[in-house]
């Protein structure tokens, strides 16, 4: 009867949202979420400027010759984070080429093959080792895994005539190829529990409709879970390689912590992370410790350019885009 | 010297990594606190420095330091018993390695500093006061080896020894070395060297003794030592005296240098060094004590007993060094810094033998002891009598 225009209800509602922001509690609370997004971005930043600040003195000291140079010895005088730029990538590589297989291997199996009961234990144990500290890991890999590789899988890999160009030298046992592996076991469940989840989000009509097709399980599983659940999945792999980067105790504890280009996966070898580990504490003060922090500067934009890099790649995928268009071929 | 449980290499290294993130030193300090779970009945011992002055003794005092890890374990047990006797001094240390100890005095975070390598000129000069070192303990660094069928007895001069490290004599049936042990059937066998990843004092003493012996070693990284290993390139690099001796014991054919304290609890066989006399030597609690009675005049300016001649003289030892500034602002804690270094240099030193320490020498002791009574208040008087 009356004609309620539509003009005086967003009025009041209008007035309902500043009534709600005027009240006490509203605006503690709208404080609360501006000081705390305020304190996280100075603390982000007071991370970039100190370490910018404190590792001045040794680009001054090397040049910007420092990002590629390729010796470190500390003992020399001698500072560049080529060497150990490159022993990262390599160790991250190498434990991504057993990571990827692996790890969706794992997820596709629990989320689409798996029965239920085992589905969830397995989940579970999983979990578990995620939550498993690295120096956990690295002392495992110290006492038993390096022994094993020395004595037992290296020499075997050597002996493998394709492969012996990846491997080759002497087999000391710690190794890049070790650290590898430590990184793999410490990033698979983070794989494998996102990539999980990401293909269990993948909507049941979209299977359902691709069965109707005549597709088989394999083929569902190729042509519409994993399209489906691609931004998940990128989104896994990006934090594993971020954390495959940073690792530092571990890694120093099985690589052999030696500054060499890397010409045999079973030479040992060195990253950003184990030269802090290992230079940190006895760093000689100024050039010493300032070349120290440069090199946490560099694993820093190393870091945050492979977090950026992923969520460009989440931003080109967009949401699920793929699992619309699920053609089975 | 250098002993260091796995445990506390796990916390340093924890800590190490917090400070790789945090501001220097204060981070890194894997803080443990000495507290008696027992009631003190023992009188107290040693102790024999006076105070000066009378004061009220019965405050409790608290006491921080922070340096070399190497003398943990033994720094560990005596400040331990010390407080178990002296129930109103807690002491704490931070054993997050040389570099700490001296910033961390430098800057007067802490109450006492300690140092495998004394403090430099250039390093005291940035100190506020004047800074008294004072030697409290005496250690030595073994060459362990891993050689299957070789129960001991390799003996090892400077030059075999830089060539190993050096990565020229790369097996054990090397002519080289069958020359210098006067062994012809050792093994045929990869030798594979380990080094410190980390800075060490056991590197620097190996470092300065190939320089001394060896002219390749020093045409090929200089003659200035540094507790930085040289060639980290050649063989491999294990984080701590831990990690070094875990893959001697895991890998035929290595050998490394540990803390000799170390050494002796794995049970390692240790090479026989060349000495300047041409006697070789293996490292013992007794060798290493011939090697502190060689230090005629040890000062802080000159220091090293690497390469001392003596029939049974073992040529990789040093002596550890407690900072303290001579001025002490805070008159209980002084009186309480010094009366605890006294009781460590003279009564403490008898627990050193059973961690592979050597006990000081007296001219030594006495020369702590002097140091200890150049202590003094902040209007420059002295703190105590002798």
């Amino acid at each position: 009867m009356t004609t309620l225009t539509g003009g005086a209800g967003i009025a009041s509602i209008k007035d309902a949202v500043r009534l709600r922001h005027e009240r006490p509690g509203g605006r503690a609370y709208a404080g609360l979420r501006w000081g705390a997004a305020g304190l996280f971005v100075a603390v982000l930043l007071g991370l970039v400027v100190s370490v910018a600040i404190d590792s001045s003195q040794a680009l001054a000291h090397s040049g910007i010759g420092f990002l590629w140079s390729g010796t470190w010895n500390p003992a020399a005088n001698q500072y560049g984070a080529g060497i150990l730029v490159l022993g990262t990538v390599v160790t991250t590589s190498v434990a991504m080429v057993i990571v990827v297989p692996v790890g969706l291997g794992m997820a596709a199996f629990l989320s689409e093959l798996a029965p239920r009961w085992l589905a969830g234990s397995l989940s579970t144990a999983i979990d578990l080792l995620a939550a498993v500290p690295s120096i956990v890991v690295g002392l495992w890999a110290l006492l038993v895994l390096s022994p094993l590789f020395g004595n037992h899988v290296e020499p075997f890999l050597k002996s493998i005539p394709v492969l012996e160009w990846f491997f080759h030298g002497y087999a000391f046992g710690p190794s890049i190829l070790l650290a590898s592996v430590v990184l793999a076991v410490m990033t698979l469940p983070t794989v494998v529990a996102l990539s999980r989840t990401a293909l269990s989000g993948v909507a049941m009509a979209d299977r359902e409709a691709a069965m109707a097709l005549g597709a088989t399980r394999w083929q569902i599983v190729r042509e519409v879970v994993f399209p489906g659940a691609r931004s998940g999945i990128a989104a896994a792999l990006t934090l594993a390689v971020g954390r495959a980067l940073g690792e530092s105790i571990a890694v120093a504890m099985v690589i052999g912590n030696s500054p060499a280009v890397p010409h045999s996966l079973i030479a040992p070898g060195a990253t950003l992370g184990s030269a802090i580990v290992n230079q940190f504490a006895e760093a000689a003060p100024g050039i010493g410790t300032s070349s120290v922090i440069a090199l946490a500067g560099v694993l820093l934009v190393l870091t945050v350019a492979v977090n950026a890099g992923g969520h460009a790649l989440l931003r080109g995928m967009g949401p699920r885009r793929a699992a619309g268009d699920g053609a089975v071929r | 010297m250098y002993r260091r449980s796995a445990v506390l290499a796990l916390s340093v290294g924890l800590g190490l990594l917090g400070a790789a993130y945090g501001s220097i030193g204060s981070l890194a300090s894997a803080t443990t606190t000495r507290s008696a779970t027992t009631t003190a009945s023992k009188p107290a011992p040693g102790g024999r420095l006076t105070p000066a002055t009378d004061t009220k003794t019965s405050a409790s005092v608290s006491l921080a330091g922070a340096g070399a890890n190497s003398i943990n374990p033994f720094f560990e047990k005596v400040f331990y018993l010390y407080h178990q006797a002296n129930a109103k001094t807690t002491i704490t240390y931070s054993p997050a390695g040389s570099s700490v100890g001296i910033s961390d005095i430098e800057q007067g975070t802490v109450d006492f500093g300690d140092t495998e390598i004394p403090m430099a000129k250039k390093d005291l000069a940035k100190a506020p006061g004047t800074v008294l070192q004072v030697p409290v303990d005496l250690g030595g660094v073994a060459i362990s080896y891993n050689l299957p069928g070789v129960a001991g007895g390799l003996r090892l001069d400077g030059p075999t020894l830089a060539g190993i490290f050096a990565g020229t004599i790369t097996n054990w049936d090397s002519p080289q070395i069958a020359k210098v042990t006067g062994d012809h059937n050792l093994p045929n066998l990869a030798i594979v060297p380990v080094h410190r990843a980390d800075s060490s004092g056991p590197g620097y003493d190996l470092y300065a003794y190939l320089i001394k012996t060896s002219p390749a070693w020093v045409a090929q990284v200089g003659s200035k030592p540094s507790k930085t290993w040289p060639l980290p390139n050649i063989g491999v690099g294990e984080q701590l005296n831990s990690g070094v001796a875990t893959y001697i014991s895991q890998k035929q054919g290595a050998i490394g240098y540990v803390e000799f304290g170390y050494a002796l609890q794995a049970r390692f066989t240790n090479a026989a060094l060349e000495n300047k006399s041409g006697s070789f030597v293996v490292p013992s609690r007794g060798s290493i004590g011939q090697a502190g009675l060689q230090a005629k005049g040890l000062s802080s300016s000159k220091f090293s007993i690497i390469y001392e001649p003596g029939p049974e003289t073992y040529p990789l030892a040093n002596f550890s060094w407690t900072l303290l500034y001579q001025k002490q602002s805070n008159q209980a804690k002084g009186i309480a810094l010094g009366k605890l270094f006294d009781w460590v240099v003279t009564t403490g030193q008898k627990y050193a033998s059973t961690l592979g320490y050597a006990p000081l020498p007296p001219d030594v002791v006495s020369l702590s002891r002097h140091t200890l009574l150049e202590l003094q208040t902040a209007k420059g008087g002295p703190l105590f009598s002798s």
